[in-house]
């Protein structure tokens, strides 16, 4: 495939799926279709009133982001904090199937959020974490901790004991070991690894949905009830949602593009091609 | 941390063997009948050939159209970058916005396929979301839309990490791009495609925020999953027994996935 065609099959491939993006962020400055002239033409001049209608529909909206934001970034913190120490320890377990426990991990991570949330927010209410901010941090942590164990194991795995017996023998605990050696020689797979957490974390919806009963809401939640039967948010007032709640993560994506070249999924060794 | 994941876990088990419910005090042991009931449900029967249909189309779809993007951008390219977060974005829509957007997306008065299909002078179709027949198909095209970008991001490393001579050896024995990608790259990258397609599964198998606002799960039943089935049972129908043992269901599928999974990843 010449350079020219591939650059022409990205183009098609960028259109279909950057369009319905495109469209949402005319739509939020109040540029919108109108279908039913013949041809469809657009309409209204861009505004930015829907941004501020978003706080008129939806009083607690930029409440509701302060809250994302703290509880993304504050269940990424604990995650990577667990995971790493959990996954340096498997991958240098010596275990004869630490691998196995590995893709355990990974199986877990497959597991959807609504098989484990039932029994789960009976138990948060029991330990009065219902409708808390712990609450909710704690439990997205556990959510995202099996992926995250997954990918830093893999990293592990990779990186050569040789320098954590230097660490050893100059007397250096596990915390001295994971803090002085393996953070430092990791410290890209650790960033690129906190920033898909954090993504997942931002985007969660069925967590907070069942975890919080109105003292915490997150923008998730705010979005799936949007729609009731009291009331349909207009197109524009919902893209300005849409695009607020989006940007924060395109911005953080393409400022740390390089970091999150280094994300590597493997099969379990800490390889990612089969060689 | 495997003791706040197991603990619930267990205790969630064991009371779906009874009447347990936060609602009751009357707590009897009931053996399997919660199971033999979701499982006689109609509903459940609907809402799993549902997500069946799902899983067995969305995941090769995300996968395909995923490898095809990791494709493309695995030789160098001005702007690499530039096109590698652009051709990411629909990932960072979550799926609950994702339902939302494609929702007016979808309409008439404010839709994309509306709007061509005027310029065309064809007349406005309505909502495929409504329709009975289109609705799945349409979960499934937004689906694909929204994860197949994760899929290329996590398979262009593996792509990278090929060893050079690799592709230079099947180039000189002639293999054209299906060549190239079954006998170089398939088998290249064996152990991250059985890693995405069980987080593909997963995923697939769990959906519940894409169809929550766009579908409902309707219309009628033509969208329901388990997920949503488990959702409205255990919190608005406060049914809890029947919620907790469809998730239970749903979670059983996928452990064995995940066994297959572990066992075909071991050889």
């Amino acid at each position: 495939m010449s350079r020219r065609s591939r650059v022409a099959a990205l183009a098609v491939v960028l259109v279909v799926l950057a369009l319905p993006l495109a469209w949402t962020l005319v739509a939020s400055f109040g540029v919108t279709p109108n279908n039913n002239a013949q041809p469809p033409s657009w309409i209204g001049p861009p505004t930015l009133e829907h941004f501020a209608e978003v706080g008129v529909a939806e009083p607690t909206f930029w409440q509701e982001l302060a809250t994302s934001t703290a509880l993304a970034l504050t269940a990424t913190l604990l995650t990577v904090t667990v995971s790493l120490p959990a996954a340096y320890c498997l991958a240098r377990s010596r275990l004869p199937r630490d691998r196995l426990v590995a893709q355990s991990f990974l199986v877990l991570a497959s597991l959807p959020v609504m098989a484990y949330v039932i029994p789960l927010s009976d138990l948060m209410r029991r330990v009065h974490l219902l409708d808390t901010f712990e609450g909710v941090m704690l439990a997205q942590a556990a959510v995202t901790s099996p992926l995250a164990v997954f990918v830093l194991h893999g990293a592990v795995r990779q990186l050569s004991p040789e320098w954590e017996e230097a660490a050893v023998i100059d007397g250096a605990g596990l915390l001295g070991i994971l803090g002085r050696v393996v953070l430092p020689l990791l410290a890209p797979t650790v960033a690129a690894t906190a920033i898909v957490v954090f993504v997942l974390d931002w985007n969660m919806l069925l967590v907070p949905l069942v975890l919080t009963g109105g003292d915490i809401k997150t923008v998730p939640v705010a979005m799936s009830d949007f729609f009731t039967f009291e009331r349909e948010l207009d197109w524009p007032t919902a893209a300005a949602a849409l695009v607020v709640s989006l940007a924060p993560l395109a911005l953080l994506v393409a400022a740390f593009h390089r970091l999150l070249e280094q994300f590597r999924l493997t099969n379990g060794t800490g390889l990612t091609s089969d060689d | 941390m495997l003791g706040w994941f197991a603990g619930p876990a267990v205790l969630g088990l064991l009371a779906t063997l009874t009447t347990y419910s936060p609602f009751t005090t009357d707590v009897r042991f009931v053996g399997l009948a919660n199971y033999a009931a979701v499982l006689r449900d109609p509903q459940f029967a609907t809402a799993a050939r549902n997500v069946g249909l799902l899983t067995v189309f969305a995941v090769p779809l995300e996968l395909t159209a995923g490898f095809a993007i990791a494709w493309l951008l695995r030789r160098p390219l001005r702007g690499r970058a530039a096109w590698r977060v652009l051709l990411l974005l629909p990932w960072l829509v979550s799926p609950i916005a994702s339902g939302v957007m494609w929702h007016f997306l979808l309409s008439t008065t404010n839709g994309i396929a509306d709007f061509f299909l005027g310029w065309l002078g064809a007349a406005p179709a309505s909502s495929p979301a409504g329709d009975l027949h289109l609705a799945l198909p349409a979960v499934v095209a937004i689906e694909v839309w929204r994860v197949a970008p994760f899929v290329a991001f996590l398979l262009l490393p593996g792509l990278e990490s090929i060893p050079r001579e690799r592709w230079d050896e099947a180039t000189l024995a002639g293999a054209s791009v299906f060549g190239r990608i079954f006998r170089v790259a398939v088998p290249g990258m064996q152990g991250l495609l059985l890693t995405v397609s069980m987080l593909l599964v997963g995923l697939a198998l769990g959906t519940f925020d894409t169809i929550l606002i766009l579908t409902g799960g309707g219309p009628g039943t033509a969208t329901v999953t388990p997920a949503l089935y488990s959702y409205d049972a255990a919190f608005s129908t406060n049914d809890w027994p029947a919620g907790a043992a469809a998730a239970w269901v749903v979670a059983a599928v996928v452990f064995a996935v995940g066994a297959v999974y572990v066992r075909v990843a071991r050889e």
